[in-house]
């Protein structure tokens, strides 16, 4: 077999899964927003952009989603840095692997238990019977954009601490003992040394984040309680209660369009801001 | 064994004391890694901390950095206790063993770092010239826009030289630069350290487990050993007057032979060897009457002669060094021993060659009673 036959037949099984799941669907799904409603549900095919003129019929799930997705990931991103940087740089290396696994810990239940824990919390007889007690009355957090929000970072914290540990973790430290040596003042060498390298970690965190929360449906669904839709809720609605395929395909379509945009543009400024150095690699 | 602590503290030349250790020690949990460190360092001198890893010569080199808080004792600079002065705060810099050299930074921005850490502010300009100043100095003129990554492990290592030069320290303080150098490179940097070191005239304090770098740079270096300093001199003076045979054993090479000590230990004493022979020698300081000692004596300073001139030996191997040839024999009772013989003799008297049998001499002055430690 020659190393070229070779190459070939280690690709195969990932190119015949990308085909079959990625490419075909995705062709399917491209086909199908040309095409029209069925009478009995399912699609017509035919060449018209009848479905995308319909598209501001959900500018309300496309908005949510695209305030909701980089909102969640900055907060995520907020609260997952500090964290990262303790287990990484403080944290006793005694206690570095349990309280990493900690950090994992949630994962091991279902997100639907838990974002139902949420409801609880967030509900009547939750946070807001708590904060009536102490006489802030009224207060309404379930079902609202909050609520989503804080399902949201809770559900995808452990996707943004991890990254940014792993590249704060190998980070030299003698980087930050030189830069002190230097003469600079700790938080300078934060600034100047540490965040600088870690920026690999954010930008591989940040899109992992973003991307599934583009696609979210579950946390919006059970915390939002059908007020605060996504596009993934939209489009549930579109192919399984509507059944409107056609529309649905557009609505799909144009969400994929709008994180190819995004992430290109992304990746653009993340390789800019690391142009100078080798150790740069988005995900 | 209990090793007694090097207290003298002897300054060549009448300098200026920059850098001062009293009574230092460092602890971490239960390991004590450096005790009692005594020292000076002058201005403008170029001390070596030597000794073999996990002597605490590393830890020294960090409590003068400002890295390590002694556990006791006192750091002083310029005269003043510096013990809780961050390392950011003192007029010290650092080459780091692996240079550290900040990856997402160009050439000129790495060295220009500590400038800009300066206020009130330096100007751009400013610090572009001294940086260009800097780079010219250790010979890398030009490479401002570098990468760190386009650069050789010579040229990092420079880089990182520049990058602490450039701050015009008190003390330059060299964890092992040399390391990971390969031979040649490392014997041309030893040697553009001195000069650069002699041309600046700031005070260079290296750490090395390699004896021949001390010895070909130093003016003084202190032999460390267990967290302890043995013995502080110069190359010279730990070479000819080692205070104990660890301090022989590792500043150059040495043959030793036990025995005990005939009477009391006055200038040239009499050592009654193991093997039951009585060797004349030169003793040592803060030996005492009977003490069990070695005698040492350098392979140079034996004398390869013929049968009935010395003790009687056989050639067990030779290798022929250029201007010197290395004679490993042995003797029936004092086994094995190397002895190095100048071309000059070789050629006078005749090599000799393995399996013959031999006669090995030595002045009694050149022999020195140590203690065995």
């Amino acid at each position: 077999m020659t190393q070229r036959a070779r190459n070939w037949l280690l690709l195969a099984p990932a190119g015949i899964w990308f085909l079959v799941m990625l490419i075909i669907p995705l062709t399917v799904v491209f086909i199908f927003s040309f095409g029209e409603r069925a009478p009995s549900g399912g699609v017509v095919l035919a060449l018209t952009v009848e479905q995308y003129a319909n598209l501001p019929a959900r500018w309300a799930a496309f908005k949510n989603t695209m305030t909701l997705a980089p909102i969640g990931t900055l907060s995520a991103l907020l609260i997952a840095y500090p964290l990262a940087y303790f287990l990484a740089v403080k944290a006793d290396p005694r206690w570095k692997t349990i309280l990493l696994v900690l950090v994992i810990v949630p994962f091991w239940t279902s997100i639907l238990i838990r974002s139902y824990a949420w409801i609880f919390l967030l509900g009547g007889r939750g946070i807001p019977a708590l904060l009536e007690w102490v006489g802030i009355e009224g207060l309404r957090l379930i079902n609202t954009p909050f609520a989503v929000l804080v399902g949201i970072i809770y559900g995808y914290l452990p996707l943004m601490v991890f990254p940014i540990f792993v590249s704060l973790d190998k980070l030299d430290k003698r980087l930050l003992e030189a830069s002190s040596d230097l003469g600079a003042k700790p938080w300078k060498t934060f600034l100047q040394v540490t965040l600088p390298l870690s920026i690999p970690g954010i930008a591989t965190g940040c899109m992992l984040v973003f991307i599934l929360l583009m696609g979210e449906y579950l946390i919006p669904a059970l915390l939002g309680g059908g007020k605060v839709f996504f596009v993934g809720n939209a489009l549930v609605d579109l192919f399984l209660q509507s059944r409107n395929w056609a529309y649905g395909s557009a609505v799909a379509v144009t969400l994929v369009v709008v994180m190819l945009i995004i992430v290109t543009i992304y990746m653009r400024l993340i390789s800019r801001l690391g142009a100078n150095r080798e150790d740069v690699s988005i995900m | 064994m209990e090793i007694e602590p090097y207290t003298e503290v002897t300054l060549t030349a009448d300098r200026k004391v920059v850098a001062e250790l009293r009574g230092v020690s460092k602890s971490f949990g239960d390991v004590l890694a450096a005790s009692d460190l005594n020292l000076s360092i002058g201005e403008g001198e170029f001390l070596s901390f030597l000794g073999p890893s996990g002597c605490g010569k590393t830890t020294a080199l960090r409590m003068l950095a400002g890295f390590e808080v002694p556990s006791e004792g006192q750091v002083l600079l310029d005269g003043d206790v510096v013990n809780d002065l961050d390392a950011h705060d003192r007029p010290v810099n650092m080459v780091f063993q692996q240079y550290a050299l900040f990856p997402h930074m160009t050439v000129a921005q790495n060295i220009g770092y500590g400038l800009r850490q300066i206020r009130p502010r330096i100007p751009k300009l400013q610090i572009a010239e001294r940086v260009s100043r800097a780079l010219e100095v250790v010979r890398l003129g030009g490479f401002e826009d570098r990468k760190i990554w386009e650069m050789s492990g010579g040229q990092q290592q420079r880089v990182a030289l520049a990058r602490a030069i450039i701050n015009e320290p008190k003390l330059l303080l060299l964890d092992e630069p040399m390391a990971a150098l390969d031979r040649k490179l490392r014997k041309e940097m030893q040697i553009e350290l001195q000069d650069l070191q002699r041309q600046l005239g700031i005070t260079f304090v290296l750490v090395t487990h390699d004896q021949e770098e001390a010895l070909s740079m130093s003016d003084r270096i202190c032999v460390m050993r267990d967290g302890r300093i043995v013995q502080i001199g110069s190359p010279q003076e730990l070479y000819d007057r080692p205070n104990s045979r660890y301090v022989a054993d590792f500043v150059g090479t040495s043959n030793f032979f036990n025995g005990k000590l005939q009477g009391s230990p006055e200038g040239m004493s009499t050592v009654l060897l193991d093997n039951g022979m009585q060797v004349q020698g030169m003793a040592g300081d803060g030996l005492v009457d009977h003490q069990d000692v070695c005698i040492s004596v350098r392979p140079e300073q034996m004398k390869l002669g013929h049968q009935g001139d010395g003790v009687e030996v056989k050639v067990h191997n030779r290798i022929f060094l250029g201007e010197h040839t290395e004679y490993l024999v042995s003797h029936q009772t004092l086994g094995d021993f190397l002895v190095l013989a100048p071309r000059q003799a070789d050629l006078t008297e005749g090599a000799f060659a393995v399996g013959d049998t031999a006669a090995v001499s030595w002045e009694a002055t050149a022999a020195l009673i140590l203690d065995r430690n």
